[in-house]
């Protein structure tokens, strides 16, 4: 579960930032900068690109910050939407190489006992996805997890996966729907509005 | 949007939210979201589920410019480090020296004049030297003499950094070799100070930075070329209040 300590600490520097704090915002990207680095990195896959990711996004944050509200998102998925809305905006990749969904896991993911630093950075119940994401047939979590993790679209999963494209928009709707029920089944707070930027 | 069924809504949304939804498709879903609160909100509750996956991915740190990028775009003061002058925006700001295409030291000349014209009556106290280094007629860093051993350096557009090297300040007096002032930060500001700087300082006419070994050379002297130098700019001394009030051209 959440550390809510961090949480509140971000939500209080995205407050201060909203007000035209730059100390604060100094302070947010610092502790955001690493984790949203990875997640623009791993959609569109080159350094530069993610670079410019973000920077526009810490300018979409400075400039949305007085938008943030505490009680529709927490402030690391906030962030993280708007880093994953700018990636997929702007990712362009002509030549796919993506390695298997395995070794990604092994590769990227941190491991399941997380240490201190990295709990405080946690969303809600991450856990929780993970065993309803585990709940899916193999077919359904892979095209999911490609397409979350690693920005593929459909046509994209379709080579790569080397499936017809009628076929993984069914992995991917089934997938999503039986998701949808599993977490609905663990539902802790609903939020209403995500105050997006 | 509104004539589809909720449950198609919200599978638009999942998959916006999971990014298969591209183009021309995610532009026009946009535009619905703009007008449709009950869809923004089908949208938040899948990045409330989603979006925390990501942040199990191993942080990578991004380089050190994406700040500084950043900060110029929001036409900000420099704070990523805490060391801070009083009164010092102008100082601090990247953008505002990224903004002057003018040879170094006859920018630096302009400045002191500026300052001493605007600011001699607001309780800040004016540099005694300033110098604003160049690389090829493009501004690479400030460096401001606030006051009496004590030297404010402010990197505009840094150099990529080595893990085994350290960049150092120079000053070169009018006559002999240079002399170190210190092994700077690649980015943002850095504070030297020391209680000799006066002597060192004594007689210098430019400001050069080269690249050292990790934590500045080895000899003494400078080992590698220059990357980029400027004319210092001194303010005369001041004899009273209304001296510098009167003085539009001091060097």
């Amino acid at each position: 579960m959440a550390d809510l300590d961090l949480n509140e600490k971000l939500a209080a520097l995205l407050a201060r930032a909203g007000l035209g704090d730059k100390n604060a915002f100094a302070t947010l990207y610092d502790t955001t900068k690493s984790k949203l680095f990875a997640v623009s990195l791993r959609i569109v896959r080159e350094r530069h690109i993610a670079e410019e990711v973000l920077q526009d996004s810490f300018v979409n944050i400075w400039n949305n910050a007085s938008n943030y509200a505490v009680a529709k998102a927490s402030p690391m998925t906030w962030m993280s939407a708007i880093v994953r809305n700018r990636s997929l905006d702007i990712v362009r990749r002509p030549h796919l190489e993506i390695q298997d969904e395995e070794e990604f896991f092994t590769l990227n993911l941190e491991d399941q006992s997380l240490g201190p630093q990295d709990q405080l950075t946690q969303g809600r119940d991450v856990a929780q996805v993970e065993v309803c994401l585990n709940g899916l047939e193999a077919d359904q979590r892979q095209t999911i997890s490609l397409a979350f993790f690693h920005g593929l679209s459909h046509s994209e999963l379709s080579t790569h996966l080397n499936k017809p494209l009628g076929t993984i928009k069914t992995h991917i709707r089934r997938g999503l729907l039986k998701l949808k029920d599993c977490l609905n089944d663990h539902v802790e707070y609903t939020p209403q509005d995500g105050g997006r930027p | 949007m509104k004539h589809v069924t909720p449950v198609v809504r919200s599978q638009l949304a999942g998959e916006y939210v999971l990014g298969t939804m591209r183009g021309g498709a995610r532009r026009r879903f946009e535009q619905f979201l703009k007008s449709d609160y009950a869809l923004r909100a089908e949208v938040a509750r899948w990045e409330a589920d989603l979006t925390p996956m990501a942040e199990r991915l191993k942080p990578i740190t991004p380089p050190d410019h994406v700040w500084a990028n950043i900060q110029a775009r929001i036409g900000g003061a420099n704070v990523a480090t805490a060391a801070k002058t009083p009164a010092a925006s102008w100082f601090d700001s990247v953008k505002f020296w990224r903004g002057f295409g003018m040879g170094a030291a006859a920018l630096a000349t302009v400045l002191l004049a500026t300052l001493v014209t605007f600011r001699s009556n607001v309780e800040t106290q004016d540099p005694m030297m300033l110098a604003v280094l160049e690389d090829g007629g493009n501004a690479r860093m400030v460096v401001e003499q606030p006051k009496s051993g004590l030297l404010m350096v402010k990197m505009i557009k840094p150099w990529k950094t080595m893990a085994d090297k350290s960049m150092e300040l120079w000053v070169i007096p009018k006559i002999g070799a240079p002399r170190s002032l210190g092994v700077i930060n690649d980015d943002g500001e850095t504070k030297l100070a020391m209680t000799d700087m006066e002597v060192r300082l004594t007689d210098g006419t430019v400001f050069a930075l080269t690249r050292e070994d990790r934590g500045g050379s080895p000899t003494g002297a400078p080992t590698s070329s220059v990357l980029c130098k400027g004319t210092i700019a001194r303010m005369p001394p001041k004899t009273d209040q209304n001296a510098s009030k009167k003085s539009s051209s001091p060097i």
